[in-house]
């Protein structure tokens, strides 16, 4: 493209690009500054004006010493200058270069943001919930143990930290015939949905849990800290509740569900992983209370009916508080749940032992304590 | 004006850095909110560094299309992901006892969707795209290309990889004829077949490494030592094969009478992922290093004190410092993944990424640029999904 020399201003020249959102062709224009504008004269054709307070700077250039410059309100036109001096000149004198435009589609933005929550929250607090409930007592026991399997064997490897040999359990013959007959006598009386498959960790955290298809995994350390027999057996009795309600099915499910839904949430920005993790933590933790609260009465029950002190539950609810001084108090957890109060009230108002006799003799609670020597 | 229009790379590692770094701690701090924010500004800045012909590229998405886009799609997928997960979840456990299988029928379930976000996501980068003030645009056809990748990959899989240059090629045609630059159309020439000399290494790492396999499991054991051997040639060949055909589609590739010429090297790419990743690996490493030292000085000066307060140094002090409280440990924890995870990113970004677009661009060129005159603009489009699905499903949105 040529300028014939009539057109230029006297003044020396100065040159930009000018792409006019029309054609793919750059146009080669002459540029000057005025007191208000900037006037961008083609080699032939009317000159452009452009208001000082319209100019702005198309953000994030490569390019070092380049400017880019737009006009507002016109998203298509731009103006490459390269030039350095005019393009100081037009930084001292443009005053809103890097103004932003206002924001567009600010109600949509709310409204789609509001339905995202929603429908996130509807799915992991409602949908995958009801569902998970429902379809864990489809499941055909032979699967839940193979969960279960894994998941007891992925668990002794975690614990071990070092990840080197799993976590060994506790067999010596005398504890293990004594733990058999707490069990036996505890769910003489319960509708098993599979045999239950018990164990001892020989570790020192205080604490039981239940696995899908029928475990009971006691802690050696919860053996240590418990003072008889019958706080143990309201501890296996509440994790015979877990899994007569098959709530680690429904976990392992639940989290199936929402762990997905999730990672859809926070992307990438982390490797997804981490939040992830956290995330589900918190979400397991609510929908555990439910679930604890029904192991508890199932628990008080059995133990009633295999003519076991309930006690033993309201004195190990008191060990775990003492242990940890700042978890949500176990008072809230009664108070939602009169029924357990009164149970165990009565169970304390009777007061004699006359009812109940100890889930274990001395000896065989002395086998249990010592079932990891 | 009819001589070749060759592209200029004015993108600086510097200032690349400064961007990325600058905006990935955003996006750390902000939980990844700031994620739709750093990705436009990374690539304004990727598009302008790129100049054919001496003018900038412009990206022009914004931040809060992107937002938006990703609002819509997850309320779309967090039903079918949440659904769809449990319910094969559940099969997954009453027919195999496993949650494996659930994970495999998951991707598989969710493969078409990444198609077609794919397809979606780079719609939306086009239509966000300008040259000389002109845009890019691709023609709506989402799910014509999901199902026809999942077929492509199914027939490449089924023939153990030996249609993979029919795959290239036929997706490649079909996003490419549906490609504008203003009002021309962009048309993909050539034949599949042509893809097969760039695929020559590739099988050569595969058919004499399986070789080997054989030869070493059934009679002379040395052959298993060919084996590493034959898996880096194949790796070499997965790139010489990413790159030469990527070079012979683009040199297929012409504009209403404008052609595309392309020249990159595959030793040059591969030369840049070498020195690239040695480097990320060697600043990652290195700063593990010295996060590791100033751990060690610091349990070194508390000792040290302990010493000079005269107390006896035993194993309780020890005890201690590994008694200090869970949740020091594991804001430490944390902050240590994230600086790894965010250097990690930035610096790949910088010593891989950057330079890659820097060859890429520099080894490409516009024969016959007069016939640019004659295109004229397109309307824009305004596509309000922008790339949602893929930036929730984590495909194909990378910058």
């Amino acid at each position: 493209m040529t300028l014939r020399a009539e057109t230029l201003p006297s003044a020396s020249p100065v040159f930009g690009d000018l792409m006019d959102g029309e054609r793919a062709l750059p146009v080669r224009v002459a540029l000057t500054l005025t007191a208000t504008d900037l006037v961008i004269a083609p080699g032939d054709g009317e000159a452009l004006r452009w208001p000082l307070s319209l100019l702005r700077r198309v953000p994030d250039q490569a390019h070092p010493t380049d400017l880019v410059l737009a006009q507002a309100s016109d998203p298509v036109t731009r103006l490459i200058v390269r030039d350095r001096a005019m393009v100081q000149q037009i930084k001292a004198v443009a005053r809103h270069l890097d103004k932003r435009p206002p924001m567009q589609n600010t109600g949509r933005l709310i409204s789609w943001s509001i339905a995202a929550v929603a429908s996130v929250a509807l799915i992991i607090f409602v949908l995958v919930p009801v569902m998970a409930n429902q379809l864990a007592t489809f499941l055909p026991p032979s699967g839940e143990k193979a969960l279960g399997d894994t998941t007891f064997e992925q668990i002794r490897n975690a614990l071990d930290g070092s990840g080197i040999d799993p976590v060994p359990t506790c067999e010596s013959p005398a504890g293990l015939a004594a733990l058999a007959k707490m069990e036996a006598r505890l769910t003489e009386t319960v509708d098993l949905p599979y045999p239950l498959t018990v164990r001892v960790l020989d570790h020192e955290m205080i604490n039981a849990f239940a696995l899908p298809g029928g475990y009971v995994v006691l802690f050696d350390g919860l053996l240590d800290i418990a003072e008889d027999p019958d706080e143990i057996a309201a501890v296996f009795a509440h994790e015979v509740g877990h899994v007569v309600a098959r709530d680690p099915s429904r976990m392992a499910l639940r989290s199936a569900g929402s762990i997905g839904v999730l990672g859809l949430l926070f992307g990438d920005f982390a490797g997804g992983a981490v939040v992830l993790f956290l995330a589900e933590r918190l979400i397991q933790a609510s929908y555990s209370q439910e679930a604890e609260m029904n192991a508890d009465i199932f628990a008080s029950e059995t133990l009633e009916a295999a003519g076991v002190s309930p006690l033993g539950l309201a004195r190990m609810f008191e060990r775990f508080e003492e242990l940890s001084g700042d978890q949500p108090s176990l008072l809230d957890h009664f108070m939602a749940h009169p029924d357990l109060v009164s149970r165990i009230e009565r169970a304390e108002a009777s007061g004699s032992a006359a009812d109940y006799t100890p889930s274990l003799t001395d000896a065989e609670w002395q086998a249990l304590k010592t079932i990891c020597d | 004006m009819s001589e070749a229009l060759g592209t200029e790379f004015v993108g600086r590692k510097g200032a690349y850095f400064w961007l990325s770094l600058k905006t990935g701690i955003l996006t750390i701090l902000t939980l990844g909110f700031y994620r739709f924010w750093m990705k436009t500004r990374l690539r304004r800045y990727m598009w302008s560094a790129i100049r054919p012909g001496g003018h900038p590229m412009e990206y022009l998405g914004t931040p809060l299309e992107k937002l938006l886009g990703f609002l819509v799609a997850v309320v779309f997928l967090a039903f079918y992901i949440g659904i769809v997960n449990l319910i094969l979840m559940f099969a997954s456990f009453s027919l195999f006892a496993g949650n494996g299988a659930a994970y495999a029928l998951s991707f598989i379930g969710l493969l078409p969707i990444i198609f077609f976000a794919q397809y979606r996501a780079r719609r939306y980068i086009l239509a966000r795209t300008r040259w000389r003030g002109i845009r890019f645009g691709l023609e709506p056809g989402a799910w014509g290309y999901a199902w026809r990748a999942a077929l492509h990959w199914l027939a490449t899989i089924l023939t153990l990889g030996l249609l993979l240059p029919r795959q290239v090629f036929y997706l490649e045609k079909y996003r490419a004829d549906r490609t504008f630059f203003g009002d021309k159309r962009l048309h993909q020439g050539g034949d599949w077949k042509m893809l097969y000399p760039p695929m020559v290494h590739m099988m050569i790492g595969a058919v004499f490494g399986l070789g080997s396999f054989a030869v070493g499991a059934t009679s002379t054991e040395r052959a298993f030592f060919l084996v590493p051997v034959f898996l880096i040639w194949f790796g070499y060949g997965a790139i010489h094969f990413r790159v030469q055909s990527l070079k012979l589609l683009t040199n297929h590739k012409t504009l209403d009478g404008v052609a595309l010429h392309a020249m990159p090297r595959t030793g040059r790419v591969m030369k840049i992922y070498g020195v690239g990743y040695t480097l990320v690996y060697t600043v990652v490493g290195g700063l593990l290093f010295a996060l590791f030292i100033l751990l060690f000085a610091t349990i070194m000066t508390m000792i040290g004190s302990a010493a000079e307060l005269d107390e006896t140094f035993d194993i309780e002090m020890i005890q201690n410092l590994t008694n200090t409280p869970v949740w020091i440990t594991t804001i430490l924890t944390v902050m240590l993944y994230f600086t790894v995870f965010l250097m990690w990113n930035v610096l790949s970004q910088v010593f891989v990424g950057l330079p890659l677009a820097e060859h890429y661009a520099q080894t490409l060129s516009l024969q016959n640029p007069g016939a640019l005159t004659d295109i004229r603009q397109r309307p824009r489009d305004e596509f309000a999904e922008a790339e949602g699905f893929a930036e929730a499903l984590d495909v194909g949105a990378a910058i």
